[in-house]
This record gives structure tokens, C-alpha cells and sequence, in this order.
């Protein structure tokens, strides 16, 4: 059936185990733009949530790097300082979009052992329904130049959209990451926070097709290697006006939270 | 572009600093021994050894793993500093 729900998340680990550095109320504001998320997905009685994350060299290192690739393992596990999560795989849907990715022309890679990144568990801490349904992790990747083009990314996404709303499950679509943030540069106490409210206000008027257009040099030029999965769910919500639910940003990372209309 | 296969080993080594727990309690323990096994040179040992991003980055280390296995000792050594959720 067609897709339940559709965000995107910021991963921030400082969101998560806050150092002294971090802005607490800041911080505090981003946990309540999850929360929103939180009542969205509870209300939208999803089966599974297929979150697409891009990989902070975590599951994949130099020994090989998947431009596009599925989790189809049966469980989905990381850990971070004390934090550890486990979360139960949805092995026919993950299945499927492999196959069905790769039927479309998607050289899709796969694997059944990986260690969960964080790009992951930060959003689902925050914003998982009691009880737990199953998810699918998809990864893209963003920090191992080269990395798939916008272009890539948004074809896929449509593609993908394509394969969900033909699934008998009730499919909630997750992506996580962004928006401006330069770490381990020295740029990384000055994010693009220009690049990411004219991105957002965009977005607000439903042209997020406009994100199909940007270059990998662009997107490193404003701090946004991680817009590939925002880039990804554009191409499956189309011209769907975004609901901005927040965009903090930080003295190093511009923190959004966005939902769009299904 | 991706790091050069020479820092390789580098970027090994601070992948496991950044994501094997175990390997990092013995890195904080001894870390000249660790160096050793991973086969590491001088200049990525004296880069290492302050944590000299700049220098890293210059061997050819990823700036990501530099920053994360950095974050992730320090959050070892000092756990107490941060606020959990």
C-alpha cells in the first residue's frame, strides 16, 4: 500500500550523549521535534519503518564501499559509549527491495553482518513506537568519495517509493542526516547555515526535485555530503510540500527535523 | 577523493579506535604496542601520538576517522562528561 509517512532526521550524536560543549536547551528543542515525529509515526500505525542512512565509515570501511546498499540481515545491532540497540529486521521487505532494486537497474550491494551506525539509532532512539516494529536500514554512502551523484540518489528514491507502495505493509520512510556540518575540518565551527534555510524554504514549496540538480562538489562546499538521503527521499515524495517541524542550528551542525504529506 | 592504499593501515587502525571497543581499551593502555602491531611507520606514530589532525590528514587519514576515534577516546577517558538521553 502506499507509504504511511515519510521524515527526516538529524543523527547528531551530540543529540544523543551531550557533551559540555553541546546547548542543552538546543538540544532539548531537537528532542522535541522527534517527539512530534514520534506522535506522526504512532498515528500513521506503521508495520515498518525503512530508514536510509548514510554510513559514517562504521558498517562499511576501505576494504569495500557500496554506493547503495540494504541491510537483509535478521537483526540490526550497534552500539555507542552505554547506549546498545538491537532492532528486528523486516527480512521480506528488506529482500524485496534488493531484488526488486536490482531488477530496476540499481547495482544494489547487500549483507547480513553489519554493525548498526549511528546514522541510524540516534533517530529511532527518539523516535521508535512502543512496541518496536521491524525496520530496514539503506544505506548510502556519503563520507567515501565518490559517492552516488544527487542524480543517482534521487532516481533511486523514486524508484524505491515505487517498490514500497506496491508492498502489502504499511511502510513509514525514514532518512537521517544533515543538514550543514564540516567535521573533522576546519570548517567545523562554521556550518552553511544560508545553504540550509534556503534548502528548507524550498523544500516548504514542494521543490525538492531542484536537489536532483546539485553536484557532489556543491553539496561538500556546504557541509551536505549527508543530503544524499534527504536527496533519496525526495525522489520518493516527489513535489510533496515539507512540514518543517524544526531546524536548529547548532555552533557546528544545522539540526533538521521534517515531515512531508503521503 | 578516497584516502591513498599507502595510509591504509593508519586508516585501519583509527577505524578500530573509533569502532571496537576492545581495541580501544588497549590502545589507551598501551598504545605503542597496538602501533607496533598495526605495523604503523614512524611519521603516522609521531602524527598519532598527539593526535595531530593536520598531520594525519596529511598522511593521507580520512579527517572523519580522525575526528570520531579522537571523540570516541575521549568519551573512554571521560565518560563522566557527557549527558545521556
Amino acid at each position: 500500500m502506499p507509504l504511511v509517512a515519510a521524515f527526516a532526521c538529524a543523527h547528531t550524536p551530540q543529540l544523543l550523549i551531550r557533551p559540555p560543549s553541546e546547548d542543552r536547551a538546543l538540544v532539548l528543542r531537537v528532542h522535541a521535534a522527534f517527539a512530534e515525529v514520534k506522535r506522526r509515526l504512532v498515528a500513521a500505525r506503521p508495520d515498518v519503518i525503512c530508514i536510509v542512512g548514510g554510513d559514517h565509515i562504521e558498517g562499511f570501511f576501505l576494504n569495500a564501499v557500496p554506493a547503495l546498499a540494504v541491510f537483509v540481515g535478521r537483526r540490526a545491532a550497534g552500539e555507542f559509549g552505554r547506549y546498545r540497540y538491537a532492532f528486528d529486521v523486516h527480512e521480506p521487505l528488506a529482500r524485496a527491495v534488493v531484488e526488486q532494486g536490482i531488477e530496476a537497474g540499481f547495482d544494489l550491494a547487500y549483507s547480513q553482518d553489519l554493525p548498526l551506525d549511528y546514522a541510524f539509532y540516534v533517530p529511532l532512539h527518539f523516535t521508535m513506537p512502543e512496541p518496536a516494529v521491524p525496520i530496514v536500514p539503506l544505506y548510502v554512502n556519503v563520507y567515501l568519495p565518490p559517492q552516488p551523484t544527487p542524480r543517482r540518489c534521487y532516481a533511486w528514491g523514486r524508484t524505491l517509493r515505487t517498490i514500497l507502495d506496491a508492498r502489502p505493509e504499511r511502510v513509514a520512510l525514514m532518512v537521517s542526516g544533515g543538514l550543514s556540518h564540516f567535521p573533522g575540518t576546519d570548517r567545523y565551527s562554521s556550518p552553511d547555515y544560508e545553504f540550509d534555510r534556503a534548502l528548507l524554504a524550498s523544500l516548504a514549496e514542494g521543490r525538492g526535485a531542484e536537489t536532483e540538480r546539485l553536484t557532489g562538489a556543491e553539496l561538500d562546499k556546504a557541509g551536505n555530503v549527508e543530503l544524499r538521503t534527504w536527496i533519496t527521499l525526495l525522489g520518493a515524495v516527489g513535489n510533496a510540500r515539507a512540514d518543517v517541524i524544526c531546524y536548529e542550528p547548532s555552533w557546528h551542525h544545522g539540526n533538521a527535523v521534517v515531515a512531508w504529506p503521503v | 577523493m578516497f584516502p591513498p592504499a599507502s595510509a591504509y593501515a593508519l586508516n585501519r587502525l583509527l577505524f578500530s579506535l573509533k569502532s571496537d571497543p576492545a581495541f580501544r581499551d588497549r590502545y589507551v593502555a598501551d598504545a605503542q604496542q597496538v602501533m607496533d602491531e598495526a605495523g604503523l611507520d614512524a611519521p603516522a606514530r609521531g602524527a598519532l601520538a598527539g593526535f595531530d589532525r593536520d598531520r594525519l590528514v596529511a598522511l593521507g587519514a580520512h579527517p572523519y576517522l580522525v575526528f570520531m576515534a579522537q571523540l570516541r577516546l575521549a568519551m573512554a577517558r571521560e565518560p563522566g562528561t557527557f549527558e545521556e538521553f
